[in-house]
């Protein structure tokens, strides 16, 4: 199908409200081709109301959303086309077998005699054996790895998936991972909401925080985490610490160790100028770089303290 | 022969409604083919003898041709809203949201699925009413108008898919849609003609009957069957293909503004 974009999503301006209820609140961002793009914010913060909107399953109050070029609301079946959609809950389908709907499911998409692709999927997702049986004979993880396969029958372009891992053993969920890694290579865009921000840190390019409808912040995963977070350096000293040692930096002490917690632009070597440390007296230097949740965490604080203010 | 591309998804979810029915034969066709058969027995056969209609018709040859359209319009209508209403809980209706198939496709597709389903219970009710029929009079009941017939079972199966497709929709528990079935549908079929002729009624019930759209499905199908009944064929045909388009319509309306959201 001929692309009118080659951005894959771009959301715009982008309003849903429930009633009184502002679940999304003029929310801008979009995708680059290939990447993959983490939404993430806590419960009810608005991710599922964003790609209810993006599929259809709710009609935008104000606002756009563009697949490849094509707005859902106007062209539905031409962005349904380019779109696999995982959703947070099982789909049931009390009558048939995995295979079986998953044949249903290539028609929906216009592709007829899908074997290879359903085969390809049931081998990559485990459920080769289980293709005969029905959905409610399948374990919970099994039933999110349906909807996964089949969301990928028609080889879309864009896959939105949301929550994906919830719920799903630590085994199955690095496979996922693995398998998310796999699609992207293959050129295939991806956006995901998720609770797990270790998952986010270690599959998203980017990422965009919600809460409470807004989006808060959109950027490079890594460049957020280092203009969000400290590091934090441990240094270990041969015997006791300097009883002089201070720093505006210095979390805290013990008999032979000191803890600092320092901004991302403040070097090593700057510190220890700074407390003029005995280099020969110091026997190790531990870095800990801050991570995606502190990143998060600070976000939501600084969003709760300006909307105190 | 090429299909084309835009068919597809409709075509996919015919088949899959067909499918659906088939997984649970004996709830869906069977069970059906059993209560007709009781009501043939009961009364064509038991009481059919001690009635006797003006013109001469036997009262089992009466009985059958609206036996055979309640099945169409009942099943018709049972199974596009129980495709719907188990969608509703399964989540399957997002399904149908989310993929490429418009809203006409998915009218076309669960219309023509309990359409389906419909001709299949009405001919085999027909079936085993000729086979009532041979055993007490001893000779095949032949149609008088055998197109006519299907175009009437056609419109009424196609006109109650569509009416189950909007009650569905509509339902916010299944004690809507179950109240709607008891409440509307059993009382419109039941005095609708199936049991009686008009020409036996007060004129204020006579009066009251022809109200009911159902009258003249009804009597489409027994004047294609028995070349006589109790309002003009033209009449019948103008209301059933009337009472269509409003179904029709409706329900477009109902998927278009549908939420597709699970209960």
């Amino acid at each position: 199908m001929e692309l009118k974009s080659t951005t894959p999503l771009k959301i715009s301006s982008l309003v849903k409200k429930y009633g009184s209820f502002t679940a999304v609140n003029n929310v801008d961002f979009e995708m680059k081709p290939g990447e993959v793009f983490g939404l993430l914010g806590p419960n009810g913060a608005g991710k599922t109301s964003i790609i209810s909107c993006i599929v259809t399953l709710q009609e935008p109050t104000q606002g756009q959303c563009q697949i490849f070029g094509y707005d859902p609301q106007k062209e539905p079946l031409n962005s349904k086309m380019l779109t696999g959609y995982v959703p947070q809950e099982i789909i049931n389908h009390g009558y048939f077998s995995v295979e079986e709907i998953l044949i249903f499911h290539s028609g929906y998409f216009r592709v007829w005699y899908n074997k290879e692709r359903i085969h390809y999927l049931l081998h990559r997702l485990g459920l080769f054996e289980h293709r005969h049986k029905k959905v409610k004979a399948l374990s919970g993880g099994m039933k999110r790895r349906l909807l996964i396969a089949k969301a990928l029958v028609h080889d879309p372009k864009l896959l939105l998936l949301d929550e994906p891992t919830a719920g799903v053993d630590i085994e199955l969920r690095a496979s996922l991972w693995d398998f998310v890694r796999e699609l992207q290579k293959d050129g295939m865009s991806v956006l995901l909401t998720t609770h797990y921000l270790e998952e986010a840190e270690e599959l998203c390019q980017r990422v965009g925080v919600i809460n409470a409808g807004k989006l808060l912040k959109v950027g490079p995963t890594r460049e957020l985490i280092e203009t969000m977070t400290k590091r934090k350096v441990i240094l270990k000293f041969k015997g006791e610490c300097n009883p002089q040692l201070n720093s505006e930096f210095l979390l805290h002490k013990n008999e032979n160790e000191a803890h600092f917690l320092i901004p991302q632009e403040l070097g090593i070597g700057e510190l220890l100028l700074s407390i003029a440390c005995d280099i020969s007296r110091l026997m190790d230097i531990r870095i800990t770089e801050g991570s995606l949740e502190e990143a998060f965490v600070r976000i939501l604080d600084n969003s709760r303290k300006e909307a105190s203010l | 022969m090429t299909i084309s591309p835009y068919a597809k998804p409709f075509l996919t979810l015919y088949y899959r409604e067909i499918q659906r029915f088939l997984k649970v034969v004996v709830q869906t066709i069977l069970a059906p083919i059993v209560s007709s058969s009781l009501y043939l027995l009961i009364f064509g056969v038991s009481l059919g003898d001690k009635i006797t209609l003006s013109d001469g018709t036997s009262y089992l040859a009466f009985l059958i041709p609206g036996l055979v359209m309640m099945s169409v319009l009942n099943n018709a209508y049972q199974n596009s809203s129980s495709s719907i209403i188990s969608g509703k809980f399964g989540g399957d209706l997002e399904d149908w949201r989310i993929v490429p198939l418009s809203a006409k496709g998915i009218l076309w597709a669960l219309s023509l699925g309990g359409l389906t389903r419909g001709l299949i219970v009405g001919a085999i009710t027909l079936a085993v009413g000729e086979i009532f029929f041979y055993i007490v009079q001893g000779q095949v009941m032949l149609p008088a108008h055998p197109g006519l017939l299907l175009l009437f079972l056609i419109i009424g199966g196609l006109s109650f898919s569509m009416f189950g497709i909007s009650i569905a929709f509509w339902a916010k528990t299944f004690d809507h849609a179950s109240g709607v079935g008891s409440f509307v549908i059993v009382p419109l079929i039941y005095l609708g003609g199936v049991f009686f002729s008009l020409e036996g009624l007060h004129p204020f019930w006579q009066g009251i009957s022809k109200v009911n759209p159902l009258l003249y499905f009804i009597n489409g199908v027994r004047y294609a069957t028995l070349g006589t009944s109790d309002v003009s064929p033209a009449s019948a045909f103008i209301v059933s293909m009337f009472s269509m388009v409003i179904f029709y319509f409706v329900a477009l309306r109902v998927l278009k503004k549908a939420q597709y959201t699970r209960w």
